[in-house]
């Protein structure tokens, strides 16, 4: 794909003076509005700018977690849809994106935590999503690997599992969504950078980029972790973001041990084993905002520390690689889908914080039908700007870890 | 991520000692004329400013101290003014 004499992706290299969308970013909920727009609504004449490469913010960098197990009533059917197409997307995007449906095994460490894992469960069952209440018995029934002594740090009182989540290739559907995009004449600009957006009685008119200006109606910015600076940038718009880096790494391989997502708030620290039998675990994030992607030594140790803790049997492995990207994190946990508010043609999709891989084909789903018609699509629309000013916001707070600078 | 800050009481000490307390809004506003943007925009609302930034740190595993710094948020490091040397 990025072979010296072809063309980084698509055919045409060069870029149009005008088009009916732009797309600011280059990552999966890019690719995935672009192929629904062209897909779904018939609009083929967009671009994507990409300053680097597709796949080289957190498209290319997340531990490829998938799961529907939220808590709140506007996140979980979002999430829902997002797990189920991604059987319907191996097939129409003709690509295989690896579903490793697995299932997703939550540590709880107290009796608060239990109490707030039967809330989240009652939830997901009302939604219609499979979850589980275990007790640490059960838990480790179902990974032999836990421990669930009395004399850890965080001793194990039971677990929430929720079967249908598991692991995407991430890669894949970076890959799968570029292709399936382009085959219907989407654009993709790669060693782009937008540089200005341009705007006129309120209204968008063009986009400057690295390599000129393009004239289009309607912008959407939808870079990771970049889209908060870029949007109050070039727009003048704040967001209730904060752009935090955030850690993960993976050990030597090993023997099939762990066939489950295992993770824990407590210990600030998720595992999985990868089809190459990795362990992939993360969760770190300094707290401070940055735009470095560095990693820590503090990292390792704590990472270190905790795995040894409630999976013992992975003490003296070694680490074999350790990396790190942006999450703009929001206070709600919960991403910033809007658009048409501030400026007409003007969209943004992010806040999506270290969950928006799970989310990308759903979020790209629905921006394109917004994109397209106007108007927000009703999935999305309590996922606006304008909740942070009425103080509604989502309380998505029994997320993984929650890991801001609020709190 | 090696940051160090300084601590207008303690000096230049390890980062992780501190927390981070948001960048500089300046004054609370008052409650006078307060409406829900102008509240918004002072409790959430961020310019994540991809470069030279004000912002408040309170030193808690040390003297408890509130107080500012410039910090370049590109390169993770504590920087003595707002604007970097032409
Ligand atoms: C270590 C790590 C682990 C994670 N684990 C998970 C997980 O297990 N599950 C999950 O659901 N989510 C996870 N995430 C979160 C997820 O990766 C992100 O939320 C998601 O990838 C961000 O959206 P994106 O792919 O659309 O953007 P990105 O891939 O971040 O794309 C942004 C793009 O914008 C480009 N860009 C920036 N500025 C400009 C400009 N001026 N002009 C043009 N292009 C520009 C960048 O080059 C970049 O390619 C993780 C993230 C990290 C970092
Ligand atoms: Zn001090």
């Amino acid at each position: 794909m990025f072979g010296k004499y072809k063309p980084l992706l698509g055919e045409k290299t060069q870029l149009k003076s005008s088009y009916d969308v732009v797309i600011i970013g280059g990552g999966l909920h890019s690719l995935a509005t672009a192929y629904f727009l062209a897909k779904e609504h018939g609009i083929t004449d967009v671009a994507i700018i990409e300053k680097n490469y597709i796949g080289f913010g957190g498209a290319g960098r997340n531990t490829a977690i998938v799961r529907a197990n939220q808590r709140t009533q506007y996140n979980v059917p979002l999430y829902k849809e997002a797990l189920d197409l991604w059987p319907v997307l191996t097939k129409d995007l003709d690509y295989n994106l690896m579903f490793n449906n697995c299932g997703n095994l939550n540590l709880m460490h107290s009796e608060a935590a239990m109490k707030a894992a039967r809330m989240t469960i009652a939830t997901a069952q009302f939604h219609g999503v499979e979850s589980h209440l275990l007790d640490a018995k059960e838990a480790k029934e179902l990974v032999p690997a836990l421990n669930i002594s009395e004399d850890i740090t965080f001793p194990i009182h039971g677990a929430m599992f929720h079967p249908p989540g598991g692991i995407v290739r991430h890669d894949a559907v970076v890959w799968g969504l570029a292709k399936g995009a382009s085959k219907y004449g989407v654009e993709i600009h790669q060693q782009t950078e937008a540089t200005a957006v341009n705007t006129k009685n309120g209204k968008i008119v063009s986009v400057e980029t690295s390599r000129g200006t393009i004239n289009t109606s309607k912008v959407l910015i939808s870079a990771g972790g970049y889209s908060a600076s870029l949007i109050y940038g070039m727009l003048g718009i704040k967001l209730p973001i904060s752009v935090l880096t955030i850690q993960a790494m993976v050990t030597q391989p090993l023997k099939p041990l762990l066939n489950h997502v295992v993770s824990s708030g407590a210990y600030h620290c998720y595992a999985n084993q990868t089809l190459k039998g990795e362990i992939a675990t993360g969760a770190h994030m300094d707290q401070w905002p940055n735009y470095t992607t560095q990693t820590t030594a503090h990292y390792i140790k704590h990472q270190a520390e905790a795995l040894s803790e409630f999976l013992p049997c992975l003490r003296g492995l070694r680490f074999m690689r350790i990396w790190s990207g942006l999450a703009d994190m929001t206070p709600d946990m919960a991403p910033i889908l809007d658009g048409n508010d501030q400026i007409e043609g003007f969209f943004m999709n992010c806040g999506w914080g270290y969950f928006g891989f799970k989310s990308c084909t759903v979020a790209g789903k629905y921006m394109a039908e917004f994109m397209a018609k106007g108007e927000a699509p009703d999935m999305i629309k309590p996922f606006n700007l304008r909740r942070y000013e009425q103080h509604k916001l989502m309380g998505e707070t029994a997320e993984l870890v929650t890991y801001t600078p609020n709190n | 991520m090696s940051l160090t800050i300084t601590c207008p009481i303690c000096g230049k000490r390890d980062g992780y000692e501190f927390r981070f307390g948001g960048e500089d809004k300046g004054p609370r506003p008052d409650e006078d004329g307060l409406t829900p943007q102008s509240w918004c925009e002072y409790v959430h609302l961020n310019e994540c400013v991809a470069g030279r930034q004000k912002e408040w740190w309170v030193h808690k595993d040390g003297c408890g101290s509130w107080f500012t710094i410039h910090r370049d948020s590109v390169m993770n490091v504590e920087v003595a003014t707002p604007e970097a040397h032409k």
